[in-house]
């Protein structure tokens, strides 16, 4: 059905676009990876068509965004990234429909940037575009001077979209016995269910600021288990998971702002209602609700042309037991460093994430080269180091990769 | 882009007697500089800029960008939305400088594909503009206390009577060691200007191709930034240019950086 309707859409997609005289731009790309051990096995062979349709008629304009992806031997993947309609006023903004929603400060960490849901088929290795996922709602912006406040209703929730359970990027569970997954219990479409953010944004010339709030869902399912025991031993024999989604309550706020040379960043959230895995037996489902607090602090300096970025992440359990699975502080280093040559057509990037609890990390060198304008050509890496952690536990992983990405 | 700056001081010279002021026609280096920082060019402005890369083998590449640029008192906001090559295409980048001596202007870009507006350091002004032979200083209007000039002498230019100065910078880790520019007495225009390496090797040339008077303000149209060490070019044309047109002082926020051309 998907297959149709995208063969449908493109059929039409020309005298469409002749008739309104739309705004096109979009990219067809190549992105074929192979891992280093298992004998150069593909990990990913992944050919795209991402498409922005745009119009804008004075106080009004749309966007879609409709992409594709075409994997050789298997079903096309067609959706729409986004699908919405502005109506500008002369200090109001109002969008309806699919929409990415992007808050926060932070460079490859999601803190107060919860709106959109993420996309980790391919953990966290698609382009940051790629991986946020359009979510259907209404956004109206109020501005005054350089303030924004702005208020997003999403009537139905969507979650992060996890990894298939039989792919490269499924997330270890570390289970003490053999287990029956259950499919995630799905939140009803419904008023009562939809989710609320609000946030109030400035920039100024010594700070930029941004204070949020948010009811929502954890995007991420919390992994209820029911164990068996063996009748005759009393022993543990086997677990029913059964991922559930929990209401989040969460308020945060981020700031970025020049000293010297420097750019320092910050960003914040503490959520209330956050639910992790114990092994404390008094827990039905062998879960517990903590309050957490999630936080960074980043510097970007700019040394020998070299484009420097550093960040500090840590995670904390409130009223900590030690018989929750996750550390009480779980701290992360992010490390970037980029720099442009031959007229900005080439260019070196290593971006690094750093677990400093299971001394594990996800490095990515990266060059691009700009064979032509809007063709580039991409050779990097994703090398993976430690056991265990969000990184170690895809040491099995590490790839080498090309994408060939035509602009136009 | 500066308004004209009346202080008291001017105001004084006004009523100086006419002997008096012919006894001064030549004025100052740092004078000549500061009537070039101080020529107005109107209180806002629109246009399309083009540059046009040129590689010594004469392989061109070409990048588009639409401006809006606006005076707040003696300060100045300027917003850029690139338009060309296609993989840039809704990045938009804003400036607010300042003329206090010594400030940094405050710097945002806005990526689409990150759908974030970013602050970013002003502080790296010798990084090349987007891959042109421009970096973000030579675009910007650098203070004139920043350097120390000396007239070198007075010459025709392309049928311009023009003051040549050199200024050498105070900041010792500066990008240039000097700079020699060759202003039109009668309009404050450099119409070129040589750029030394920090061994005083020539590095750049900028000519200034084409200026006109429009609604009374001189204004550069076309610029070659030439880099003779590596022998690569680019054209800077500004189009469709408007002035004063009123430009609405929200047109240089976040929300506009976010929503782009339109």
């Amino acid at each position: 059905m998907r297959f149709k309707f995208a063969w449908l859409v493109l059929m039409f997609a020309p005298m469409i676009i002749i008739a309104q005289e739309l705004n096109l731009s979009g990219y067809a790309r190549n992105y074929t990876g192979a891992l280093l051990q298992s004998g150069g096995e593909y990990s990913i062979v992944q050919n795209t068509f991402n498409l922005n349709i745009e119009q804008s008629r004075g106080k009004v304009a749309f966007k879609a965004n409709p992409y594709i992806y075409q994997y050789p031997g298997q079903e096309m993947e067609f959706a729409l990234r986004e699908a919405y309609m502005d109506m500008l006023f002369a200090s109001i903004d109002v969008r309806i429909g699919k929409q990415q929603i992007i808050w926060g400060k932070a460079d490859g960490v999601f803190i107060t940037d919860i709106v959109s849901p993420k996309d980790l088929s391919e953990f966290l290795l698609r382009d940051f575009d790629e991986i946020r996922m359009g979510v259907t709602g209404v956004k109206f912006d109020y501005y005054k001077n350089d303030n924004t406040f702005e208020l997003v209703w999403l009537p139905a929730f969507s979650p992060t979209i996890m990894p298939a359970e039989d792919g490269l990027w499924f997330p270890r569970l570390n289970l003490a016995a053999p287990a029956t997954m259950n499919a995630t219990q799905e939140v009803t479409a419904s008023l009562e269910n939809s989710e609320v953010f609000a946030k109030f944004s400035g920039i100024r010339s010594a700070i930029d600021f941004e204070l949020m709030a948010g009811f929502a869902w954890d995007d991420d399912p919390t992994m209820h288990m029911t164990k068996h025991l063996d009748p005759q031993t009393m022993q543990l024999s086997s677990l029913t998971v059964n991922p559930e989604h929990h209401r989040l309550t969460l308020g945060g706020g981020s700031f970025s702002a020049t000293v010297g040379p420097l750019v320092l960043r910050g960003e914040g959230a503490f959520y209330s209602g956050k639910y992790f895995n114990s092994a404390d037996p008094k827990y039905s489902g062998a879960v517990v609700e903590k309050n957490y607090l999630h936080y960074l602090l980043g510097l970007d300096h700019t040394l020998w042309n070299w484009n420097l970025s550093g960040q500090f992440i840590q995670q904390a359990i409130m009223d900590y037991e030690d018989s929750i699975d996750q550390d009480a502080y779980e701290n992360t280093l992010t490390f970037l460093a980029r720099r442009d040559f031959l007229r900005e057509t080439l260019t070196l990037e290593l971006f690094s994430y750093v677990g400093l609890n299971n001394s594990d990390a996800l490095i990515r060198p990266r060059l691009f080269y700009d064979l032509s304008d809007g063709f580039e050509l991409q050779f990097g890496a994703n090398i993976f180091t430690g056991d265990t952690g969000s990184f170690g536990q895809y040491d099995e992983n590490d790839m080498v990769y090309a994408k060939v990405k035509y602009s136009f | 882009m500066k308004s004209i700056k009346i202080n008291s001081l001017t105001m004084f010279l006004l009523f100086l007697s006419p002997a008096l002021m012919l006894a001064q026609t030549t004025p100052t280096a740092l004078e000549i500089i500061q009537n070039v920082y101080n020529r107005p060019t109107g209180e806002d402005q629109a246009g399309e800029l083009t540059m046009t890369l040129i590689n010594s083998r004469g392989d061109q590449r070409v990048r588009e960008i639409k401006q809006y640029v606006k005076e707040f008192g003696k300060d100045e906001k300027k917003i850029m939305y690139f338009i060309a090559p296609a993989d840039v295409r809704n990045t938009s980048f804003m400036n607010w400088s300042y003329d206090e001596a010594g400030r940094d202007d405050d710097q945002w870009i806005y990526l689409p594909a990150l759908k974030k507006v970013k602050r970013i350091s002003s502080d790296s002004k010798s990084d090349y503009f987007m891959g042109s032979d421009f970096t973000y200083d030579d675009l910007g209007d650098r203070h004139p206390t920043a350097d120390t000039h000396k007239i070198l002498r007075q010459e025709n230019l392309d049928g311009e009577e023009c003051y040549v100065v050199e200024s050498i910078p105070k900041e010792k880790e500066y990008m240039y060691s000097r700079t020699v520019t060759w202003i039109i007495k009668d309009k404050w225009i450099g119409l070129k200007k040589e750029f030394y390496d920090e061994d005083e090797e020539l590095l750049k040339t900028l000519t200034v191709k084409k200026f006109d008077k429009i609604k009374g303000y001189w204004i550069i149209l076309h610029s070659r930034m030439h880099n003779v060490q590596k022998d690569h070019t680019t054209d800077m044309d500004l189009a469709n240019l408007k002035v004063d047109i009123g430009i609405p002082d929200n047109e240089f926020t976040e929300r506009m950086m976010k929503r782009g051309l339109r």
